[in-house]
């Protein structure tokens, strides 16, 4: 009898041990907007943080449309559905105003970064977030394979690329020369952001970004008069296609050209087969940095500062193995990088590199940018109210 | 005595309820709407501004054509969506009652209704894609040229409501089949002896046997047609150019885009308003058959 009881006691205490050390470990949660193989590429980052610190880490995937919606009832009512959260630099930095972000000061240095890459984050001298890796939107990617096939090179000034995509209109089975990606409407808004730096010039980008010029002005009406309207026009685009679906219909040859971010070079079956070309005059390319915050309300302070410091810093090394993008974090060692990714970081050079207008500016306008574009998309000759509808959401 | 006295007791956790998840956030969103802001009362400030915005109401919609506005947007829906659901619910209710096999078709049409209507947003978005869906693929087979026709303002709206139909007329078909059940067999087969033809037996008995389900038909989809959210938000975003905006979207983008509450609540009202306009009659009636 005694021993019996012996040995319902000895279980009862494994188990009472096993439940307090399972309740001891704590397990971070990180938001993200990466799914498939953005995600596969980010999931080694948070595993060599686990390894380096043996603090597990769950990733859960929201976008950011979605997430504007639930973090601000979440912290009104002083919860946060994660531990580090990725999400628009501007709304990081409106969160850390509100008082809802940790105060991330001291965590990262200035200096170790690319120049301006921490600016948008900061509120009244504090730091509210990290900028993690980032990715560059350099123009128009084309094949390899495809451009020799059809004895086409990439063009030098704005003649060449209009002949450029008349001929390949005229290839048989090509559905129009670019296709145009549509997600909630971004891949447009990185088109017509590419416009405006190379034909406004990196300034005009600078001051429509900052509300010191109006989106009525007679220097961007020209930009899309004369050189964004005729392309639609004459269906040199075509009509907004969801991203990634785009991404297949242009790799198997339905398209020539597709305008996508670096990211594209993670992608695909084949980077060694990816060419790309600004549009002739580009001055300014824009480079959009990822962001991440730790809500005020985590219950894992210390361990997600640590977790947001690793991704700030050795956590870009992992991340740019992978491919398709660039490290703000200036001690990343460019041998780190995929030969393909040197070549995207190439086109930097000699180039202003420019804020993503729709995340810097975000609030209300960031959605009307996208949503007015896919109308000018299919509706180019209704750009007048595209731009006053612009103007009139302007903060 | 002591039963008359205990009676109200057994009410009291239901109203705590009521009180703390209904009323309270009712009477707080109507407050809001008069608020500005900053808190200051504004009276019907708010109400002006926000209804005079485009986004809400679009007058040169009617030259250049879409969009005309979230509020009219509701309107066709409302014009277009609310008697094809009743009809086809009718219709096929009708028609699959004395099939061979009706209900296992019923059954088919009825997945449509247990779909989540955030997962149909996204069905209807690919059912139209001019790459890969059906809609277009069909016009594809018939010689024209595909679109996405979610894409273009002229056909981004109807799309939508005409896709749509396939989440909410089984509702319809599901009730007035109930009803069906109802009507006892010896009318029919004294409308027969009489000699009625199938369609007078229609419309002088199934007709008006099943008026108190269409009542119920019509209220819910018209509740249904106004508090539109989901449907639209992941099929369109209520693009492009805002052409098929709808009120209960634009109340999202004014509560989590603008983060300007206030003018979130306006809409909030206007949409309870116009609910509680569609919704008290049946509630009355409803009161007084109880009675």
């Amino acid at each position: 009898m005694f021993k019996r009881i012996l040995l319902v006691a000895c279980v009862v205490f494994l188990i009472a041990t096993c439940a307090a050390l399972a309740a001891d470990t704590k397990t971070l949660t990180c938001i993200g907007p990466w799914s498939g193989a953005e995600m596969e590429a980010f999931v080694p980052v948070l595993q060599a943080f686990e390894k380096e610190t043996g603090i597990k880490v769950e990733y859960r995937i929201y976008r950011g449309e979605d997430l504007s919606a639930q973090l601000p009832a979440q912290f009104s009512a002083k919860t946060t559905p994660g531990d580090v959260i990725f999400m628009w630099a501007w709304f990081i930095a409106k969160q850390g105003e509100a008082g809802h972000a940790l105060d991330l000061t001291g965590l990262v240095k200035d200096a170790d970064y690319l120049p301006g890459a921490l600016d948008s984050l900061k509120v009244g001298g504090k730091l509210y977030g990290i900028a993690y890796t980032g990715k560059v939107k350099p123009g128009f990617w084309y094949r390899k394979s495809f451009f020799q096939k059809h004895g086409l090179t990439p063009p030098t000034t704005w003649e060449e690329f209009v002949a450029l995509l008349d001929k390949i209109a005229k290839i048989p089975g090509i559905k129009a020369p670019i296709v145009s990606g549509d997600g909630v409407g971004w891949p447009l808004s990185d088109v017509t952001e590419h416009f405006i730096a190379t034909f406004g010039g990196p300034q005009l980008h600078k001051e429509l970004t900052a509300g010191k010029i109006a989106w009525t002005d007679p220097v961007v009406k020209g930009i899309f008069e004369g050189r964004l309207v005729p392309l639609l026009k004459a269906k040199r685009f075509s009509e907004p296609i969801e991203w990634t679906q785009a991404l297949e219909l242009w790799w198997q040859g339905d398209y020539g050209l597709y305008f996508m971010g670096s990211w594209i070079t993670g992608m695909v079956k084949d980077p060694s087969d990816l060419g790309v070309f600004s549009l002739p005059g580009a001055r300014g390319i824009v480079f959009g940095a990822d962001y991440a915050f730790v809500p005020k309300y985590t219950k894992h302070p210390e361990e997600a500062k640590k977790l947001i410091q690793f991704l700030a810093t050795k956590g870009q090394e992992v991340q740019v193995t992978k491919g398709g993008h660039i490290a703000t974090y200036a001690k990343v060692p460019l041998d780190a990088y995929p030969p393909v990714d040197r070549g995207v970081a190439e086109l930097l050079t000699g180039r202003v590199a420019l804020s993503d207008m729709d995340d810097t500016i975000g609030g209300e306008w960031q959605p009307a940018f996208w949503d007015q574009l896919k109308l000018l998309w299919v509706k180019p000759d209704r750009y007048v109210e595209v731009l006053e509808t612009l103007e009139k959401k302007a903060p | 005595m002591r039963e008359r006295l205990l009676r109200p007791i057994f009410f009291v956790p239901a109203l705590v309820l009521l009180a703390a998840f209904v009323v309270y956030p009712v009477v707080n969103t109507v407050w809001l709407s008069f608020l500005s802001p900053k808190g200051d009362f504004v009276a019907l400030d708010n109400y002006a501004e926000v209804l005079s915005q485009p986004e809400m109401v679009d007058p040169r919609g009617f030259q250049r054509g879409f969009p005309y506005g979230a509020l009219i947007h509701n309107f066709m829906w409302l014009i277009i969506h609310l008697p094809l659901t009743v009809h086809l619910g009718l219709a096929l209710a009708v028609v699959l009652r004395g099939v061979r096999g009706g209900s296992v078709i019923k059954s088919i049409v009825f997945l449509g209704m247990v779909t989540p209507m955030i997962v149909g947003g996204i069905i209807l978005r690919f059912m139209f894609d001019g790459s890969i869906g059906i809609v277009p693929g069909i016009v594809r087979l018939l010689g024209g040229t595909p679109h996405t026709l979610t894409a273009y303002p002229e056909t981004a709206l109807l799309s939508l409501i005409l896709g749509s139909l396939w989440l909410w007329v089984p509702f319809g078909m599901v009730l007035y089949s109930a009803g069906l059940e109802t009507i006892p067999s010896e009318v029919y087969e004294a409308a027969m002896i009489d000699g009625a033809s199938p369609l007078s037996m229609f419309f002088r008995i199934t007709f008006p046997l099943l008026k108190p389900i269409t009542e119920v038909v019509v209220t819910m989809t018209f509740l249904w047609d106004l508090k539109i959210f989901d449907v639209v938000y992941a099929a369109t975003m209520g693009g492009p150019g805002g052409a098929s905006n709808v009120l209960a979207l634009q109340m999202y983008f004014y509560a989590f885009r603008e983060f300007n509450p206030n003018s979130a609540a306006v809409v909030a009202c206007v949409l309870m308003l116009l609910t509680t306009l569609v919704a008290a009659p049946m509630m009355i009636r409803s009161a007084r058959e109880a009675r």
